[in-house]
């Protein structure tokens, strides 16, 4: 029963991204674009010809692997924003009234958001991919596996700027945490550069922090699949997922008790 | 008949950051913050019976919405109790959600961008509807509120009368025991104003729904509800009829003209003179010593009528009233 009630949810607000479609597809071709710059970028430094690879990726993997954590990343980075407008502005009164979980409730509504916005992205880059460096070698039975990671990744996500947004009951506003967050996953998550470009210490140090596992993990084992990391990598994501489902009960609960509705 | 809500010495508090005017001020606040207590609601007691229909007034800030929000399980007291059907709405908030419907003026609940149907599916699955039961009590609400015709046009191109008509089938979609309507004429113009309060009294008499509406415009509630509860700084100030209110303190009526000829109007014994200039007159009427009917006569005789309106006296004058007339009572008894 309770789960008719988060997929009638799901639905309305698949609906309601239609409405906000040419929003979307705007910001896919934006993302295309820069896929193209970035993919000119390595085509140059490739073309100096010293190296096929660079620490195990050729040109082709480079760009690749560039559309699939932009497609991972792009969508909710507005999802601290949205849940602090919420709780500013008040309209979550309109939630905690209701026989549902406001938590389940936002995240119902995002992944949702993140699935359609991860296939537009995907497809602009994939061309964009495919017209500037051609394919890679990729096995077509891997891809149960890697969307399993990718929804997990999305989920982990969402999971953190959720505990962020909360913050919006103590703080003025959270958009400067996001700006901060949103910085941590494009740079030590490796959303543009992978890791093993990295100097070593920080490439350690970004493995034991959730960043590299929201967009890194998944788009590694895009380009390049095996099994044995597969397990690795979705394992972490499950712990990650359980820590920040506990930080976010327990913050929740206490925040629930301060609200202060604004606004009248 | 039994009691739907019962409180007991209700208390809530706020703290906010006061900041002072300038950069300096600003900087101050970060560094500083200097906090101020606000007491919204400073202890109300109050009942409400099963099937009453109740007004909640007062002027901003008073306290309605905290109160109301509390009652609903939104916001936790500092101290009182609250019992709602039995329940205590901020340990059963989930339960109670399934009895109650809300109307926040100021806060749609429809999705902006789809139309109004789309969310009543929704939310007949959030209340765990069964679908049988959703269709015929939907074909019920649309034909009641006359919405058949706009309902699948997207809420963003409904005037607001339509939307608010989509808003209150929303909320009494899962029959709801209890409603709270918080502000919900605001911004409205007098016509759709009239339309809601009708609607109001409908559903409180044929759904047998408990009520409770806040305002903060006396005139708004007139007609509507049978009890009336003023609220003022955090603290009851009245609680009675509507007839008795309006006998006691809403017996003043405020005209005021505008005219083409210079204004010739000889005070009245009944009326006090508040403005007056060459073309235009504000009048103040007593009503417990003339009729309406009576001054607007003396005054349509005498000039040509540009433009004139008559208006309750505002909440604060009446809460004034009120206090003023408590000193009386304490003076006369001492």
């Amino acid at each position: 029963m309770w789960l008719s009630k988060y997929l009638a949810i799901a639905k309305i607000n698949f609906k309601n991204e239609f409405t906000y479609f040419w929003d979307f597809l705007f910001d896919s071709v934006f993302i295309a674009i820069i896929i193209f710059i970035y993919s000119q970028l390595w085509a140059i430094l490739f073309s100096t010809g010293h190296y096929s690879d660079i620490s195990g990726y050729t040109l082709a993997m480079l760009v690749w692997y560039l559309v699939m954590t932009e497609s991972i990343i792009d969508f909710i980075s507005y999802v601290v924003d949205n849940i602090g407008d919420d709780i500013k502005q008040g309209n979550i009164a309109n939630y905690l009234n209701k026989p549902y979980n406001y938590i389940i409730y936002i995240y119902t509504i995002h992944i949702v958001m993140g699935f359609v916005s991860l296939i537009l992205t995907f497809l602009l880059g994939s061309i964009v991919a495919a017209v500037t460096v051609g394919g890679f070698s990729f096995n077509f039975l891997n891809i149960p596996f890697i969307l399993i990671t990718i929804f997990l990744a999305m989920s982990m996500n969402l999971l953190i700027m959720t505990f962020l947004g909360l913050f919006a009951f103590w703080m003025e506003d959270v958009s400067a945490v996001n700006f901060i967050y949103q910085k941590f996953v494009f740079i030590i998550g490796g959303t543009l550069i992978p890791l093993e470009f990295f100097p070593e210490w920080l490439a350690k140090i970004s493995s034991f922090l959730p960043f590299s596992y929201l967009a890194y993990y998944p788009a590694k084992l895009f380009i390049n699949f095996n099994l044995h990391q597969f397990l690795d990598v979705v394992a972490v994501q499950i712990l990650w997922c359980i820590v920040f489902i506990f930080l976010i009960l327990f913050i929740y609960k206490k925040a629930i008790k301060k609200v202060s509705i604004n606004g009248g | 008949m039994t009691n739907m809500i019962e409180i007991k010495n209700l208390k809530k508090s706020f703290k906010v950051i006061t900041k002072e005017p300038g950069l300096r001020g600003y900087i101050n606040a970060i560094i500083r913050p200097k906090h101020k207590i606000v007491n919204a609601v400073n202890g109300i007691s109050m009942t409400i019976k099963k099937g009453e229909l109740v007004a909640f007034i007062g002027p901003n800030g008073a306290g309605k919405s905290t109160t109301l929000k509390m009652l609903s399980g939104i916001l936790y007291p500092d101290s009182g109790t609250i019992k709602i059907d039995g329940l205590n709405p901020q340990k059963d908030r989930i339960k109670l959600a399934y009895r109650m419907g809300t109307i926040f003026g100021q806060k749609p609940q429809l999705w902006y961008h789809l139309p109004a149907i789309d969310t009543f599916y929704l939310f007949s699955k959030i209340y765990d509807m069964d679908p049988e039961i959703y269709k015929k009590r939907l074909e019920y609400l649309i034909e009641k509120f006359d919405i058949k015709e706009f309902m699948d046009q997207p809420v963003r191109k409904l005037s607001l009368g339509q939307r608010m008509r989509c808003e209150f089938v929303l909320a009494l979609l899962h029959k709801p025991q209890i409603l709270f309507l918080d502000e919900p004429t605001i911004g409205l113009d007098i016509v759709v104003k009239k339309n809601i309060r009708e609607i109001i009294k409908k559903i409180n008499k044929e759904e047998k729904v408990t009520i409770l509406l806040t305002s903060h415009d006396v005139g708004d509630i007139e007609d509507v509800a049978n009890r009336v509860v003023i609220i003022n700084r955090g603290i009851i100030v009245y609680n009675g009829t509507f007839s008795n209110l309006r006998k006691e303190y809403l017996n003043k009526k405020k005209i005021k003209i505008i005219s083409e000829t210079p204004v010739v109007f000889n005070n009245h014994s009944a009326t006090k003179i508040i403005n007056q200039s060459k073309y235009s007159l504000d009048l103040e009427v007593d009503l417990t010593k003339t009729s309406l009917k009576e001054i607007i006569d003396i005054i349509m005789k005498n000039n040509k009528i540009e433009d004139i309106s008559i208006e309750d006296p505002e909440i604060e004058e009446i809460i004034e009233d009120i206090y003023n007339g408590k000193e009386m009572k304490i003076t006369r008894c001492g």
